[in-house]
């Protein structure tokens, strides 16, 4: 479909092999403005997929690149091994998205809906319509028309469009927007179930909470460009820090900092927060003791994906 | 192709829209018929009005009276409105993202587009003639009176016609077509092609009152070369109440073929213009 001159002769990879999707110097410009910046990613079978970044860091013009609606500057995409300049619709066939501001043909019921997608991706099993209605919870309003529907409603509706065709990897930007709490819990189990299953997912979010508790892989984005890529468990466990409250807060900082087993020693109010391995909380104590100096709270405290994103997002 | 089809027919057969274009249809098709063919027959002094009033709703004459007005209304308003609305919707609905990652080619899905319309015209102008010409038989025997035309009228003669007149809807349709995808608005689409025809037609008119090359010029436009054909329906010169503002007894206007090549070949690139923008273009999403 978007056909782009002088496609550099990159080896893609083998399609049978276990990587889904894979950016590879995926750039956008528009203008001046460099949206996403020579991006390489790499999302496997199986994988529940966090890409997270700032709003306007640039997720939805990777998706939008991804799934072919936007045509990259340099670089390309390559889906289930195969070079998406070279072949774009074959490899789609293999994809459901949901994107942002789910979107319905308003004068047609759930139902309707549902089969206009289902003919155009060339038809599913009888049943499947109504099984994905039941997934998402629509069933009751299936013959209701979609402009009646609330956000959250469509949302869920574009879900189940997406599963419709049982697909190998679900693409969504920003699932949870614009839903009330109990709405972001059912679909965040949703994509729990669906990682579950198989389904390699790759879901976008400037959630970070949300992302922590379904992904398994993150990748960070920040003006156009990957910050990191790895396993969520190795991030929020990567830093680790001591966090307490102690009678002399200006002498403890003094002390603290010349331990040679101690990284950082911040102030957080009246807190302490002091990076170490949880361990040498024994030997903190010591050393603040022997130079009359006491705890009156003590307690480890681990990196959330809040804190580590915080950090590469402002270092950045 | 066929599932893309069906799911166009689907979402346009739950609209209300083309219903209400097709209903105001066979009301022009009334207008034509009763109003200013028969009524002007019947009540105009001047023989010249009732003649050319008799020649508007009686039958055979009804049939180039009818298809003249047809172009002219039908070409803007259905055929213009349904292109430019069913494809702005999607746009607007943010529907065209799904369909277009969902594995569809998008020279396919213009095409199943472009298809679908083409045949929901079809079927509706069809009908709304047919509605025109079954009033036309119920005038003439109202009228009472023996119709005699020149030369002769058959099925043969008949399918010409409208073919001649379907020719110059299409490149209208096609125009709003692509004004449609390019601009991705309903609005631009329809003030577009309604503000082409109003425009060609005062520009056609001026440019015929100057020199040999800018009566040449005139080539260019369409309206020139359908003005050709639409008069090419008619019984000998006979002319009849028109709604479209054409003049259909201008000496200078191009042959028939000539005509048929410049439209066939405006057409050609409104059409070339759609596919090359929409499989080109970005499908444009929101920055995150």
């Amino acid at each position: 479909m978007l056909k782009t001159p002088d496609i550099e002769h990159q080896p893609a990879a083998p399609e049978h092999s276990d990587v889904v999707l894979r950016t590879v110097g995926l750039t956008r410009r528009y203008g001046k403005i460099t949206a996403v910046d020579a991006l390489d990613l790499e999302v496997r079978r199986g994988q529940v997929f966090g890409f997270l970044g700032p709003n306007g860091s640039g997720k939805t013009t990777t998706i939008g690149m991804v799934l072919g609606l936007l045509r990259p500057t340099n670089g390309h995409v390559e889906l289930f091994g195969v070079d998406t300049r070279r072949d774009l619709t074959g490899p789609l066939k293999r994809v459901g998205s949901v994107l942002e501001g789910a979107s319905a043909y308003p004068h047609l019921s759930g139902t309707e809906n549902l089969r206009i997608w289902s003919m155009i991706a060339g038809g599913v099993p009888g049943g499947r319509i109504e099984e994905m209605l039941s997934l998402v919870g629509l069933s009751e309003r299936a013959g209701s028309k979609a402009r009646t529907y609330s956000l959250g409603m469509r949302q869920r509706l574009a879900i189940a469009a997406a599963l419709l065709t049982d697909p190998d990897l679900v693409v969504m930007d920003e699932p949870t927007n614009g839903l009330d709490p109990a709405g972001m819990r059912e679909i965040r189990q949703l994509i729990r179930d669906l990682g579950a299953m198989g389904k390699t997912i790759f879901v976008s979010s400037h959630l970070l909470g949300e992302v922590e508790q379904m992904c398994d892989q993150v990748a960070i984005l920040k003006s156009g460009r990957l910050l990191m890529q790895g396993e969520v468990s190795s991030l929020v466990g990567q830093g680790t820090a001591l966090e307490m409250q102690v009678t002399d807060v200006e002498r403890a900082v003094t002390v603290l900092s010349g331990l040679d087993f101690v990284k950082t020693v911040r102030r957080d109010g009246v807190r302490l927060i002091v990076e170490t391995a949880g361990e040498r909380a024994a030997d903190v104590s010591r050393a603040l003791a022997e130079n009359t100096i006491y705890l009156s709270e003590l307690r480890t405290r681990q990196d959330s994906l809040e804190d580590v994103f915080l950090e590469m997002t402002e270092d950045a | 192709m066929s599932g893309l089809l069906r799911a166009e027919f689907l979402k346009m057969r739950k609209r209300w829209m083309p219903y209400v274009l097709f209903l105001l249809m066979l009301a022009g098709a009334a207008v034509i018929i009763w109003l200013i063919g028969y009524g002007t027959w019947h009540d105009d002094d001047d023989p010249e009005w009732a003649a050319s009033g008799f020649r508007t709703f009686a039958y055979p004459y009804s049939v180039p009276a009818l298809l003249d007005s047809g172009q002219f209304w039908g070409a803007a308003f259905f055929v213009g409105i349904l292109a430019t609305s069913t494809l702005a919707t999607e746009h607007n609905w943010g529907t065209i993202r799904p369909a277009l990652v969902g594995g569809v080619s998008r020279a396919r899905y213009l095409l199943a587009k472009l298809l679908m319309l083409m045949l929901v015209s079809t079927v509706a102008l069809l009908l709304a003639l047919g509605f025109g010409v079954l009033l036309s038989l119920w005038a003439t025997s109202v009228a009472d009176t023996t119709v005699t035309y020149p030369g002769s009228f058959t099925a043969g003669d008949f399918v010409l016609m409208v073919s001649r007149a379907a020719l110059c809807i299409l490149p209208y349709g096609l125009l709003a077509f692509a004004l449609t995808v390019i601009s991705r608005s309903t609005a631009l689409g329809i003030a577009g092609t309604m503000g082409y025809m109003t425009l060609e037609a005062i520009i056609v008119a001026a440019l015929g009152t100057g020199g040999d090359i800018l009566q040449g010029s005139r080539i260019l436009f369409l309206g020139h070369s359908v003005g050709a054909l639409i008069a090419e329906n008619r019984f000998g010169d006979l002319g009849y109440e028109s709604t479209s503002f054409r003049d259909l007894e201008a000496p200078d206007q191009p042959g028939i073929w000539t005509a048929t090549a410049v439209i066939v070949a405006e057409s050609a690139l409104l059409l070339a213009a759609s596919f090359f923008v929409f499989i080109r273009r970005d499908v444009t999403v929101s920055h995150g």
